[in-house]
């Protein structure tokens, strides 16, 4: 099996049951896969809370101020980074030859800011081994989110 | 007593499950059920199942095991039937569908990426010196003026900034990555993410997809989580 470096992107890869967080397959395993109808699902009511910001979210008044306070604190000389772009990255990706444009990498700063951001501790807390599998108590919306649902195949 | 389905697979599935048990207090075996060409896995449960951590882990793992020999239909969590007879007469009425499907998903496995933004202020300091207009809006509030408008109008560009922007970097995501599979499907994200993303790779094609990803994650910076779980029963794509 290919070993995934990590990288200053932080990337985390995981495979089976091994080390891996209920967390990203959980919608998976509780949303998709097969719906037999002559059988019979027992309650998930309480756990459906998964797609808590699956709806559309219309920008409001409170995202824009929060936007707007989150600007007012900043600090703007604290560094900035090469933005996350992608086009060229594409481009390299379609020629086949990506060599990898390797900015600095970052330090685990990234967990620390998470942690203060979304309100939640980077090791994805999961439910309690005799709990009822919630969700995370809601992440906090952290901006409008206008995404439609695409299934696509090729 | 009731059976507990988790997968339907080909009739010829080796099972080898290295003795796992079932969902419940009290787990029992997991067998199969077989209806002609086709193989529902079950283990018998004696009490009403819950969404607890402990099952849903269990769940996972029977199907994880199974996915490693041969094409497998994964089920949501959570679906029984009350005998063997019920189990095999589902078998029986959509043989054809299924068959079909563990064709299709033969020699598969689903890759799942989330992306997140893990650095908002990293964001918000890109925003704010690409555009002016944002730049002197935050000034202006910065130097007191108290006109409630300001923060309004600030917080509406830069949501639409952001918007626009992890949009694009998602979109890009998916370009890249899709030449890998077989297929793909996205959904919507739940903040903080902003790509939800489920792919399709052949076995042969794993090799080159996980240097491609690798490549990708390296590349992006600006305070973005890329993360990838897999491989993976194809939950996403039994349909």
């Amino acid at each position: 099996m290919t070993m995934v470096p990590q990288s200053g992107g932080s990337v985390s890869r995981s495979g089976g049951t091994g080390g891996s967080s209920l967390y990203d397959v959980l919608e998976l395993i509780l949303d998709r896969g097969l719906v037999i109808d002559v059988f019979v699902r027992i309650s998930v009511v309480g756990i459906e809370l998964i797609k808590i910001d699956a709806r559309i979210v219309v920008a409001s008044v409170d995202t824009y101020l929060r936007f707007a306070e989150a600007c007012n604190r900043l600090d703007l000389e604290a560094g900035r980074k090469e933005p996350a772009q992608l086009p060229e990255v594409v481009g390299d990706m379609m020629e086949g030859g990506a060599r990898g444009k390797s900015k600095g990498a970052l330090s685990g700063a990234v967990d620390a800011v998470s942690e203060s951001l979304t309100g939640r501790s980077s090791k994805r807390e999961e439910p309690e081994e005799e709990e009822e599998a919630e969700e995370e108590a809601a992440p906090r919306k952290r901006r409008p989110a206008r995404r439609p649902a695409r299934r696509e195949r090729e | 007593m009731a059976l507990y389905v988790y997968a339907i697979t080909g009739k010829d599935h080796p099972l080898r499950l290295d003795g796992l048990t079932g969902v419940g207090s009290h787990p029992t075996p997991v067998r199969t059920v077989t209806a002609g060409p086709l193989s529902a896995v079950v283990s018998e449960i004696s009490e009403e199942i819950r969404p607890k951590r402990r099952d849903l882990q269990t769940h996972r793992e029977v199907l994880d095991k199974l996915m490693s020999d041969a094409a497998i239909l994964p089920l949501q969590f959570g679906y029984f039937a009350s005998d063997d007879q019920t189990v095999q007469q589902a078998l029986e009425a959509d043989v054809d569908r299924y068959l079909a499907t563990l064709a299709r998903l033969d020699g598969c496995a689903e890759y799942h990426v989330r992306v997140s933004q893990t650095d908002e202020d990293e964001l918000l300091r890109q925003v704010l010196h690409d555009s002016p207009e944002a730049r002197e809006l935050n000034e202006r509030i910065r130097a007191g003026e108290q006109d409630p408008q300001l923060p309004l109008a600030l917080g509406e560009l830069v949501a639409r900034e952001v918007q626009g922007r992890q949009d694009s970097l998602a979109a890009g995501l998916v370009q890249a990555l899709i030449p890998y599979a077989r297929e793909h499907t996205t959904h919507p994200p739940s903040s903080p993410d902003f790509l939800n993303l489920s792919l399709l790779v052949a076995h042969d094609r794993t090799e080159d997809f996980l240097a491609a990803q690798a490549s990708l994650a390296r590349q992006i910076e600006g305070g973005v989580d890329f993360r990838l779980t897999g491989p993976l029963p194809p939950y996403s794509f039994v349909d």
